[in-house]
């Protein structure tokens, strides 16, 4: 029944699966801190795959300095989008205010401005089209593991997210920053009461979020080998999807239905044509939205 | 005291009537450039666009990045039924209307019950999943090909086709559109939708059905938006999944937060903006969105209430419009 083909394709299902965890992960910290939604997140993918790209073309360093490049692009790119598109509109500092209706569509709003302005910048820089990572980066070596064989891009951002989600629980859990973050979401108030700068924490949020988003989008390019303004999109609606069916708040439930829309993604595409393996997550959304209305996974994790 | 608010009541939308059906095509048909004219007619269904938008994101609150679904809904219908069936215009336009308010009805029964963000959410969903329907259900929508030699506008055997023509079409429907708009939004309805908008809570215990209301409101402005999708399938003779992406949403929806969320009047100057600006300012060509991204963005720092905000544009209609119904403080509606 578990026939090896079946396997493989599972094992890429997963590997599609973790890039929209590490996005939805990006998504969730930013709705627990701020209860709103960052419709920016998507560029700050594309801004991600393209620094490596950009670090690669002008010094060819080795890969670890890559990484570098990109958290560095990631983290600064997270602070700026805090400062221009969320701070302005956080004009006073109580709760109700903070987390008012008219804050939240604000800030959706400006977000979505930032991010179209990000992509058009992008798209008039590169004249819209494709931009291929050169043959030396690129990770698409063929790894056998018994029947089964993966390209070692998808070995690694299977590998990556795995190191990069312990790292995210323990950051969260064990350091000061991050329990910081988890009062912070829990209860603002509280948090500022007990002496925490909650501006100095929500930017760190960004920062944390937005480093993964852009590990995601390098890991992407670097195992698929194409760069585009316009790749950040389809991420960052797979990525909602994950983040509504995961309860909004739930990091672990984001991860758990980011990699079940990968995996159902790709055995769909074994079904049908490729160019249907989009409604997947339309589908999943709706289901999730009509019947779930908390997230398929509520309960906690 | 009677005769002085009724003047205005009559006058001033004989002014915009005017304005539309006599001075516009009059200036046109002097400068005599069918460039001009093409411009115009965008220009009108942008105003169905966005008012019908308005009413949906801006009255009743519900921030919906979907339009481009329903418009694409209504050119699709209209373009099939005419290109297959050989169905004539007005019969089309109307069943673009209610294929589209259908469909709206339909989803917005389920997805109504979302609160703000898991709306947006939602609608965004369908503005891509439609997207991805036209594009790859082949069969009937001919994918990414198109749809092309869709005939032109023609009503009880006469051809309507001639740009001038065409442009009456279009402003006979915008008309209808803009003043079924505006009499439900200024009227006793608008509060009402207003008032859940506000607080859903509290308009309910005030006896407001407010679901009911907020998939009514979805409905009618989706049968608008489909009206105007028929309207752009017959006048530019073919169209193509291109013509409907995300960023059409996000156009329109950048038109009504700057024109003034919730305002008529805004609402209309915004297509104004969102169509003849990128015009005038022709250098900028391709970098149509990069802009309106950064005006969009300015727009909600700067200018949060839009260029005609909600209430000075109720205050307006009230009081300048004779529509108050207690004439000196202009409160109520008539």
């Amino acid at each position: 029944m578990l026939d090896v083909y079946f396997v493989q394709q599972l094992v890429i299902g997963l590997s599609v699966g973790m890039t929209y965890a590490l996005v939805a992960i990006g998504f969730t910290l930013v709705y627990r801190v701020l209860t709103a939604v960052n419709f920016a997140h998507g560029e700050i993918y594309t801004l991600g795959a393209f620094a490596a790209l950009i670090a690669i073309l002008s010094l060819k360093p080795p890969l670890w300095a890559v990484v570098l490049c990109v958290i560095a692009a990631g983290a600064v790119s997270g602070f700026a989008l805090e400062r221009i598109a969320f701070r302005p509109f956080r004009r006073f500092t109580d709760e109700a205010s903070l987390k008012s209706r008219a804050v939240r569509e604000a800030t959706l709003l400006s977000s979505l401005a930032i991010g179209i302005v990000i992509r058009e910048v992008i798209d008039r820089f590169y004249h819209g089209q494709y931009q291929t990572i050169p043959e030396a980066y690129m990770l698409d070596k063929p790894l056998r593991l018994g029947g089964v064989v993966l390209s070692s891009g998808e070995a690694t951002i299977i590998a990556a997210s795995v190191v990069l989600l312990i790292a995210l629980q323990y950051l969260l859990f064990k350091t000061r920053t991050g329990i910081a973050i988890r009062a912070v979401a829990n209860n603002l108030i509280g948090a500022q009461l007990s002496g925490i700068n909650i501006n100095r924490i929500i930017v760190a949020t960004f920062v944390v979020g937005s480093i993964l988003g852009a590990i995601a989008g390098m890991l992407v390019a670097l195992a698929y080998g194409s760069v585009y303004s316009y790749m950040g999109l389809n991420a960052v609606i797979k990525a909602f999807v994950a983040m509504v069916m995961g309860g909004l708040t739930n990091i672990p439930g984001a991860v758990a239905a980011g990699l079940l829309l990968g995996v159902t993604e790709s055995i769909a595409g074994e079904v049908v044509t490729s160019a249907w393996t989009d409604m997947v997550a339309y589908v999943f959304l709706l289901v999730t939205l009509v019947f779930f209305p908390k997230g398929i996974f509520a309960w906690k994790l | 005291m009677s005769a002085r608010p009724f003047a205005p009541r009559v006058a001033v939308p004989l002014l915009l009537l005017a304005f539309v059906f006599v001075v516009v095509p009059g200036v046109l048909a002097l400068t005599g450039s069918g460039y001009y004219i093409r411009l115009a007619q965008l220009t009108l269904i942008t105003v169905i666009l966005t008012t019908s938008l308005n009413l949906l994101v801006g009255t009743a609150g519900l921030l919906s990045i979907a339009m481009v679904a329903f418009y694409g809904i209504g050119a699709y219908t209209s373009a099939i039924l005419a290109t297959r069936y050989g169905s004539p215009f007005l019969v089309n336009i109307l069943a673009s209307g209610a294929v589209a308010a259908a469909i709206g009805f339909l989803l917005a029964l389920p997805i109504m019950r979302l609160v703000s963000i898991f709306f947006a959410v939602a609608t965004l969903g369908i503005a891509a999943s439609f997207h991805t329907i036209v594009l790859n259900w082949s069969d009937l929508t001919r994918g990414a090909m198109g749809i092309p030699r869709i005939p032109p506008l023609s009503a009880f055997g006469y051809d309507l086709s001639g740009p001038f023509a065409s442009y009456y079409v279009i402003a006979v429907v915008c008309a209808v559109a803009v003043g079924i708009v505006h009499r439900l939004t200024h009227s006793y309805y608008g509060n009402a939708v207003r008032a859940v908008r506000e607080d859903e809570d509290c308009a309910r215990a005030m006896g407001i059905g407010a679901l009911r209301l907020k998939v009514e409101v979805f409905t009618v402005s989706a049968f608008f938006l489909g009206a105007a999708g028929s309207l752009l399938a017959h006048t530019a003779l073919y169209i193509s999944p291109d013509m409907f992406q995300l960023i059409e949403s996000i156009l329109v929806l950048t038109a009504i937060v700057v024109g003034g969320l919730g305002s008529v009047p805004g609402a209309v100057a915004g297509a104004f903006i969102l169509v003849l600006v990128p015009e005038a300012v022709r250098g900028l060509g391709d970098l149509r969105a990069l802009a309106f991204g950064c005006v969009l963005f300015l727009s909600i720092l700067l200018l949060p209430r839009g260029l005609f905000g909600e209430v000075s544009a109720l205050r307006l209609i009230r009081r300048q419009l004779g529509l108050g119904r207690d004439g000196g403080r202009g409160l109520g509606w008539r």
